[in-house]
């Protein structure tokens, strides 16, 4: 069995961190939205928290940023500039999922920590992080003091237009962590990629990779 | 004749001896009696006497009227002195006259009983009427105020001005007094005088509260400008209320500047659009009974609930009200939040707010301490929203110009659209009790911001007191809401109430119902579109969305788990045909 460091533990910290406020943003947000649909705790303390993760993942998010543009690593996250060779490593990606991985066959993708992750998680990584994540955190920070940002928040259509999109990303943020958790299980053993986020490395069995 | 003198002298002196002292006992007894029936018996002489002093024939009168001791009582019981003054009468222009002269009924066989008179008023005015034996009409119509009480029917009888006994030309007396006496000898009588549409008015004017006026030190023509002694023009006013109008311009005079800030406020606004209601200065000042400033400002003297009687009972019940009637004099009344003169609608108003704040300076303060986006708070919600707790609450819609950040105005609506607004508003009328549909607010923002004038034009809602006169109901600060679930879930009562009020000019609001559906429809994204309440307006459709969105996210690896259980012989077949492959090797 051999060992990569995929994870150095700066990402491991700042994954969990990020993991831990997704779940209690996603609880006190349903309960600020939901108050006539469930209490699991008073609306006043809902906000308090949601307001004080949503910071959390501001400065996490910065950590992110600042960490992998100084260590140049942010370029595991451009999917290749060639188009071509980006359609197919998608077309090649997607097949294996559909098809490929039902027939048993192995992921055409070997993660390193230079080339971490396959062109459709490049995509959409790319568009999460450069693009959904600071919407949401940009639409959260606006609706926590809306009478200090009225400029902007005008600017970009009112405060409806902020409030839906700050709930658009949030549904679509729970639905895809449906979907990344599940595929997380799709390792070499289901808890594979897990353990590796906890440990910074994944284990690759003998035979695997080239 | 000597010795019969000395001989009945000689009898005398017996008689003399023996009479004398029985004279002298006689006389030393009898003589207060002697004194008082000569007294007795000269009487009748000394009054005639006296008559003839006056006129010759009035003796019989004045032998019991030149007394001070005797008096008439009424049958009402009033008293009045019948004493007569012959020394202020003999001065008089009727000094020449007999008293049967003018009291034509009295003669010493028929006088006045008792009981003749109802009163002391009835038997002046009987009196007065001997006046007019000698007075003619002619006589009297011939000066204005005279033609005028002549007229009336309850006009004042003569002796009120002119005195009875001590009857004076009016002149006479008149030119000694000070102008404002001079007004009041008439205007102290009980006048009256009938308007144009039949409503009496009373000319009278009590003296005293006069007196205690802040405008006692005024002169009567100092307001009543063109009266004098020498000019009474005649005012013909229509009916009360254009009385009380013009004597607004006479207050002006001297109070311009109140007179301006009268101007800005909504009952100036009402007098101006022929509302017959709205207060004028004396509506609230009184006319001569002004009173210093300080009267208006307690429970008793505050005039506005002379018409909002229903506001001043709720605020007789607020903490402000029970402050003031405890003798706070900080407390505020009705002007500390409406202001006197340039009074202003408070609903949907920033200067009620303003108003609160001027005396509650470390409120946006203290709300900072524990109420999370206070400053939010305080400008979407009323003060009295949370303040007067147990009231009903709703969401009002107004429309709000972003490029000023003020309301929008009717007026401007009006302007922007033009017929289109009135068949807006024709349109919005015909729904009767029903209220307006979401898209219908949406159509009326799409339409103001389309004309191409610049507007930014949105419904900005805010939560109020629904009911006015509840809104000064302010309970103490404890009782007030602290708790964020009264309006934060859609479940929240104060969300089903809506209404558009369209503001006007003067601060009026033209309230229309609106459905509740509005505040959480899609349409709302433009026509709503800075207003959004935690929990309470979220987008219904959104929800729909949600639900669709996380079912795809996990359909997704459910179906891919499925798909994995189908296929797993496949796989099972492969592994076992590579094993096979493997141990072959």
């Amino acid at each position: 069995m051999k060992k990569i460091y995929l994870h150095p533990l700066p990402i491991r910290i700042w994954h969990w961190i990020n993991a831990v406020s997704f779940i209690v943003l996603f609880v006190t947000g349903l309960q600020i939205r939901y108050r006539d649909m469930m209490s699991l705790m008073k609306f006043r303390d809902a906000v308090d928290l949601h307001n004080v993760v949503g910071f959390v993942l501001i400065f996490n998010f910065i950590i992110w940023l600042v960490y992998y543009i100084f260590t140049g690593k942010i370029r595991i996250y451009i999917p290749p500039l060639s188009v071509k060779k980006f359609v197919t490593g998608c077309i090649r990606q997607a097949r294996y999922y559909g098809y490929g991985i039902l027939l048993g066959e192995e992921n055409p993708h070997h993660s390193t920590p230079e080339n971490k992750f396959n062109p459709m998680q490049q995509m959409a990584y790319l568009a999460i992080m450069v693009l959904l994540i600071p919407a949401q955190l940009v639409s959260g920070l606006f609706l926590w003091d809306i009478k200090q940002f009225a400029g902007p928040i005008s600017l970009v259509g009112g405060l409806k237009v902020v409030d839906s999109v700050h709930v658009v990303l949030f549904l679509f943020f729970l639905s895809f962590i449906f979907v990344h958790i599940y595929l997380a299980t799709l390792g070499h053993t289901a808890t594979a990629h897990i353990k590796a986020m906890f440990t910074g490395y994944e284990e690759i069995p003998e035979g695997h990779g080239h | 004749m000597f010795e019969d003198t000395e001989h009945k002298a000689g009898k005398g002196t017996l008689g003399i001896v023996i009479l004398g002292p029985l004279f002298g006992l006689l006389y030393v007894c009898f003589l207060p009696l002697i004194a008082l029936m000569t007294l007795l018996l000269a009487l009748p002489e000394l009054a005639v006497a006296k008559k003839a002093e006056i006129v010759d024939n009035s003796g019989a009168c004045m032998t019991c009227h030149s007394s001070r001791e005797f008096s008439k009582t009424f049958k009402n019981r009033e008293k009045m002195s019948v004493f007569v003054n012959a020394d202020d009468f003999k001065g008089t222009v009727h000094a020449f006259l007999n008293c049967t002269d003018c009291h034509q009924k009295v003669s010493l066989s028929a006088h006045p009983g008792r009981s003749s008179y109802d009163s002391r008023e009835a038997f002046i005015l009987a009196a007065s009427a001997a006046c007019r034996n000698c007075h003619s009409d002619t006589q009297l119509k011939a000066k204005p105020v005279h033609a005028f009480l002549t007229n009336k029917t309850n006009g004042p009888p003569c002796i009120d001005c002119h005195g009875s006994h001590s009857v004076k030309r009016s002149t006479a007396w008149k030119n000694t007094l000070s102008d404002n006496q001079y007004c009041l000898t008439c205007h102290s009588q009980k006048l009256t005088k009938t308007l144009g549409n039949g409503e009496k008015i009373s000319l009278f004017i009590d003296p005293s509260p006069l007196k205690a006026s802040v405008h006692s030190k005024h002169a009567c023509s100092d307001c009543h400008a063109g009266f004098s002694r020498t000019a009474h023009p005649t005012r013909d006013f229509s009916d009360k209320r254009s009385r009380t109008l013009a004597i607004a311009e006479a207050c002006k005079k001297c109070h311009a500047d109140k007179h301006s800030a009268v101007r800005e406020s909504i009952h100036f606004k009402l007098i101006s659009e022929g509302n017959n209601k709205a207060p004028g200065c004396t509506d609230c000042h009184g006319f001569h009974n002004v009173g210093p400033k300080a009267t208006y400002e307690t429970l008793s003297g505050v005039p506005c609930k002379g018409c909002h009687e229903d506001v001043f009972k709720r605020y007789q019940k607020s903490v402000h009200g029970l402050a003031k009637a405890k003798g706070h004099t900080g407390a505020p009344l009705c002007s500390s939040c409406h202001f006197a003169h340039e009074v202003k609608i408070s609903a949907m108003n920033e200067r009620i707010k303003t108003a609160c704040l001027g005396c509650h300076k470390e409120a946006e303060a203290k709300h900072e301490k524990w109420l999370p986006n206070a400053g939010l708070h305080l400008s979407a919600v009323a003060c009295a929203a949370c303040h007067s707790p147990n009231t009903a609450k709703g969401i009002q819609l107004r429309l709000y110009d972003q490029n000023t950040d003020k309301p929008f105005t009717e007026e401007q609506v009006a302007k922007l659209l033009g017929a289109e607004y009135q068949a807006i508003l024709q349109r919005i009328s015909a729904h009767g009790g029903e209220g307006l549909e979401s898209d219908e607010l949406w159509d009326i923002v799409r339409k103001l911001n389309d004309k191409g004038t610049n507007a930014k034009v949105t419904f900005l809602g805010r939560m109020d007191v629904s009911d006015g006169a509840e809104s000064h109901q302010l309970a103490l600060k404890k009782n007030a809401v602290r708790d964020c679930e009264q309006c934060h879930t859609s479940e929240s009562e104060f969300f089903k109430s809506v209404t558009v009020a369209v503001v006007k000019a003067d601060g009026r609001l033209q309230n229309f119902k609106a459905k509740p559906e509005v505040l959480g429809s899609v349409f709302s994204v433009v026509s709503l579109k800075q207003f959004y309440v935690l929990g309470s307006t979220r987008l219904k459709a959104l929800d729909w969305i949600g639900i669709l969105m996380v079912f795809g996210g996990l359909s997704v690896p459910l179906a891919h788990i499925t798909l994995r259980v189908l296929t797993s012989p496949i796989r099972e077949a492969k592994r076992l045909n590579k094993m096979r492959k493997e141990g072959k090797r």
